[in-house]
């Protein structure tokens, strides 16, 4: 079983294909994809466009829903609002997770609504992924301090560090409400991540569907690659995804 | 037949890596690539250059047909680092290797100037390691390149991750400034390949951070050596070779 836990329905993929994930879900089998967490795209780039991309997701996901996880995104900018959005993308639409990019999306990890949707997943009990390994807002350390002000409230790294951070990512994974996302690191650093971190909250991904390259062949070859136990390549893959969710439930 | 090199491959002992040359090249034998060029590791750039830069051209020694030396110096050693850097070069060091991030000032900070301006002189194209935000940006390379137009640069990650947009622009606005993969990631670098044509292009895989033969493999599904064979190493060699054959 392999469940990427890091693709989004892109924007190229949405005005190309209206919501129908054949070609996304094509380029998803040719490597074994079993289940894969899909995040907004227009949605952390505009904010006018997200409560429309969370609906567009939503139905997304729910044309295969053995296959695809649907997550969510807010705005903590739009304060009331934005709380609303999370409440509604997880209570109506049925979103399993949310996703914040806050470089992109232009916020700091210390707005003041912020912290209240970290308080809210925490009571709808969904985890929260965020971008990081990029300052200045979201640096694995900065996300490790929300989680130690929201200790109920899962936190994923989505890139666990990237390039340059992957050092700071298994610090704050240090904190039992820190996941790992193994998506941007590069092959050696994949390799002391799970030999330093919790193995029992690493999780693998591609950032499949930003665009239309396929990410998720080379990343595949990485990890496949990387010199790390096959116990615990099939855990990343498969075990560790499914117990987020029900950790999180 | 095809001349391949890679341009980035560290050789030696780091934190936490143990890459020798024989290492290295029973990886270049899997990939099925004819030469690389080596580099110090991490803790060598930083400090103990000298040791470092010697223990590069003795493991280039023992395999001159497929190890090509480099060196590292740090800027803050001044003019030890500049007398360092004319040493390397005599004794065979073919590139420069500067890593703003790791040494501690922004690639384009007049205290590297030294250094570049004797790399052009000795004829050393100046690899830059680019991505860590605030260091090492491409356009902090391209400030480095139009200064010194007759110096050759590598954007080394072309500024990966968080710079990747920038980095067809800024390598497209200098001649004399080529774009290296390792770190960018085959699937993202193709697009700026195709943006800047085969010539501005130097593969290198960033061994042992990165598997070798995965990146090398990877790299030719999406650039075919038939149609970009400058890319996988004459483009390199013609840079290298500026100090004389190889």
């Amino acid at each position: 079983m392999i469940i990427d836990c890091h693709t989004h329905w892109g924007i190229a993929w949405q005005e190309r294909d209206r919501g129908d994930p054949a070609r996304w879900m094509a380029i998803a089998d040719q490597h074994g994809i079993t289940k894969a967490f899909l995040y907004p795209h227009a949605g952390i780039v505009r904010s006018d466009s997200c409560a429309v991309d969370n609906d567009t997701v939503a139905a997304v996901a729910a044309s295969a829903p053995d296959r695809l996880i649907p997550v969510a995104t807010a705005w903590p900018q739009m304060k009331e609002q934005g709380l609303e959005e999370v409440r509604r993308a997880v209570e109506v639409l049925g979103a399993r997770a949310l996703k914040f990019h806050p470089w992109l999306q232009g916020f700091s990890l210390a707005d003041p609504y912020l912290g209240r949707i970290c308080g809210l997943a925490a009571e709808l009990r969904v985890p929260i992924f965020f971008h990081d390994g990029t300052p200045c807002y979201c640096l694995p350390e900065q996300i490790a301090g929300l989680a130690r002000r929201f200790q109920a409230t899962c936190f994923v790294l989505a890139h666990a560090g990237l390039v340059w951070n992957w050092r700071s990512a298994i610090e704050a994974a240090r904190r039992s409400n820190v996941w790992l996302c193994l998506c941007g690191p590069p092959q050696r650093a994949l390799e002391v991540i799970c030999q330093r971190a919790d193995p029992d909250r690493i999780l693998w991904g591609s950032d499949f569907g930003f665009g239309f390259a396929d990410s998720i062949g080379y990343w595949l070859s990485v990890f496949r690659a990387a010199r790390i136990p096959d116990t615990m390549k099939e855990k990343i893959l498969g075990v560790n995804p499914l117990h987020l969710l029900q950790s999180a439930l | 037949m095809l001349v391949t090199i890679d341009c980035y491959c560290a050789v030696g002992n780091d934190r936490e890596y143990d890459f020798s040359a024989d290492d290295l090249i029973r990886a270049l034998d899997r990939a099925g690539v004819n030469r690389a060029v080596i580099t110090p590791v991490d803790r060598y750039m930083v400090v103990d250059n000298c040791e470092g830069n010697k223990f590069i051209l003795e493991s280039a020694q023992r395999h001159p047909d497929r190890l090509i030396p480099s060196c590292s110096i740090n800027p803050w050693f001044g003019k030890r680092g500049e007398q360092e850097l004319r040493r390397a070069a005599t004794e065979g060091a073919r590139l420069l290797v500067l890593h703003p991030f790791i040494q501690g000032y922004q690639a384009n900070d007049d205290l590297a100037w030294p250094l570049i301006e004797i790399a052009a002189e000795e004829r050393l194209p100046v690899y830059i390691h680019t991505g860590p935000p605030g260091n090492a940006s491409p356009w902090q390379v391209i400030d480095l390149a139009e200064q010194y137009p007759t110096a050759d640069f590598i954007m080394g990650h072309c500024g990966a991750t968080d710079f990747w947009n920038d980095a067809a622009l800024a390598a497209l606005s200098c001649e004399n400034v080529y774009v290296e993969p390792s770190l960018a990631r085959p699937f993202k670098f193709a697009a700026h390949m195709q943006a800047l044509g085969p010539a501005k292009g130097v593969m290198g895989s960033f061994a042992p951070i990165n598997d070798l033969a995965v990146e090398w493999t990877e790299m030719r599904k999406l650039l075919p050596p038939g149609d970009w064979s400058d890319f996988y190493g004459p483009n390199l060699l013609r840079l290298l070779a500026k100090r004389g054959p190889l």
